[in-house]
This record gives structure tokens, sequence and C-alpha cells, in this order.
């Protein structure tokens, strides 16, 4: 019997992933009004999925998020591919994964404590 | 970025923040300012615009393109004001004590539906850094909520 919380791995490192994703978006809306900037996003879930249906939790050890230069399907006049709205979106959408990954995480923390003190 | 590399993204914002507060300063500059014919440089007042470039790993990624690292970034750099060398607009208007032989007063190149325009995305702007920050705020107080004792 594994004494390791269950399914602890995957949601830590989709926590991880939403942090470094919330850093890149903060980024991409620090800089909406930077002539020339192109948009950044960060690419994990795909290739976590994939791992993790292949090879299960063991296989998703090699899988880190990469930040990579986004697709954009407007540019503005002045080279610019920030889209407002787009980021706060994201934004809202990557905090919420985000909730959901640390009640998931509490609420198996708080079954392995239970299952300790029999209470 | 000098703080904590845990809220690096609250020092990102922080940066939007400023730059965005400077265009607004800037802008406010610019209209009250758009019918002063004299400064102290002489000639009427020459509007002013921002300059930002986006910081990657400390290095700033000029628009040669030349790549500081994607994976840390870190945020806005205001690299400073510089003057709009756009011509000056000129009106007649002989009664002016600014007005030359002919009647016509050079005014500032301040146009204001242009600054109206960089005064509402800078607040808009200025709106999604502040968004952005007290998001991370909830998240990293939802990872503390790991450390205390009951969730």
């Amino acid at each position: 019997m594994s004494l390791s919380i269950p399914q602890s791995e995957i949601l830590v490192r989709l926590m991880d992933a939403a942090q470094l994703r919330h850093r890149v978006t903060s980024q991409n809306l620090a800089n909406v009004n930077t002539p020339g900037y192109r948009r950044l996003e960060v690419s994990f879930e795909d290739a976590f999925a994939k791992a993790l249906s292949k090879h299960g939790e063991k296989g998703i050890a090699s899988v880190t998020p990469r930040v990579v230069e986004g697709a954009s399907e407007a540019t503005r006049q002045d080279g610019n591919t920030v889209d407002l709205d787009r980021e706060l979106g994201s934004l809202n959408k990557n905090s919420l994964l985000f909730s959901t990954a640390v009640q998931m995480l509490v609420s198996r923390i708080n079954m392995m404590r239970s299952a300790i003190t029999g209470r | 970025m000098h703080g904590n590399p845990l809220f690096a993204a609250a020092d990102i914002s922080a940066s939007g923040l400023a730059a965005e507060r400077l265009r607004l300063e800037v802008v406010a500059n610019n209209i009250a300012n758009a019918f002063s014919t004299r400064t102290p440089g002489g000639g009427p007042y020459r509007r002013q615009d921002v300059v930002f470039a986006a910081v990657l790993n400390q290095s700033v990624r000029g628009a040669a393109g030349r790549k500081g690292s994607l994976s840390h970034p870190g945020g806005v750099q205001i690299v400073g004001v510089a003057d709009d060398m756009t011509d000056f607009h000129r009106i007649h208007n002989p009664g002016h004590p600014d007005a030359d032989k002919d009647g016509y007063v050079t005014m500032p190149n301040v146009d204001l539906p242009i600054e109206m325009v960089n005064m509402i995305t800078a607040s808009r702007a200025y709106e999604a850094n502040l968004r952005a920050m007290q998001l991370f705020r909830q998240m990293t107080e939802q990872s503390y909520g790991l450390l205390r004792n009951q969730s």
C-alpha cells in the first residue's frame, strides 16, 4: 500500500503550470501597450494528458510546462498581438483551474488525515 | 526584477501598473498643455509619448528581435518619454501675443482625440494589470491554505 496522497503528483504539477501561466498572462497584460510585443503562451495540458494516458502517473515527471510564443489571429497596427479581453479571460480561467486543483488536494489531505486520526 | 521569484507575477503586474500610470500622467500633461505657446526652451509645447519595452529575463528584447529567455518574463520596462516630432499646428489669431507678423500662432501639436484614446487604453490596461494582481493574491492565499492545519 502506498502512503502517498493519491493523485497529489498530478495536482501539484497542474498547480505549477497554472502558476507559470498566470505569470506569462500577467506579462502579456503588462505589455499590452508595448509596440511590437508578441504574446506568450504556456503549452502544457496536451503533452501532460498524452503522457498521463500513455504511462499513467509515472509518465508525467518528464512533462514540464513550456513558454512559447503564442498564436495570434490579429496583429494590431503597432505590431502588438495582445488582446486584452482574451488575456483577462485566460487569467480568470487559469485561476479557476488553480482553485480546483487546490480544493482537490485539500480534500485528499483531509481524507488522509481522517484515515490517520480515525476521526 | 529584483523581488523574490516566488512573487514574480506580482512584480510583473506592478511593472505594468507603473507603466500605465506613467502613460496616464504623460497624457494628462499633454492635455494640460494643449494650448501652451511658451516653454522654457522656447516655442510651443511639444506633445510627449511614452516608450515601453518588454523585459524577458533581464534582457530587453529590442525591435531587432533579440530574445531573452521566454520562461522568465520580467514585465514591462519604461524606456523613456520621447517628444513627438510632428509639425505644430498653426492657427490664425492676430490678437494673440505670440502671433507672428502674418497673424499666425504656432500651437502645440497636441490632438485631443488622440489623447482621449490613449487615456482610455491606458486606464483599461491599468485595470487589467490590477485584476491580474488580485488573482495572484487569491491564488497565493489558496496555496497558504494548504499549509494551514485545516483548509
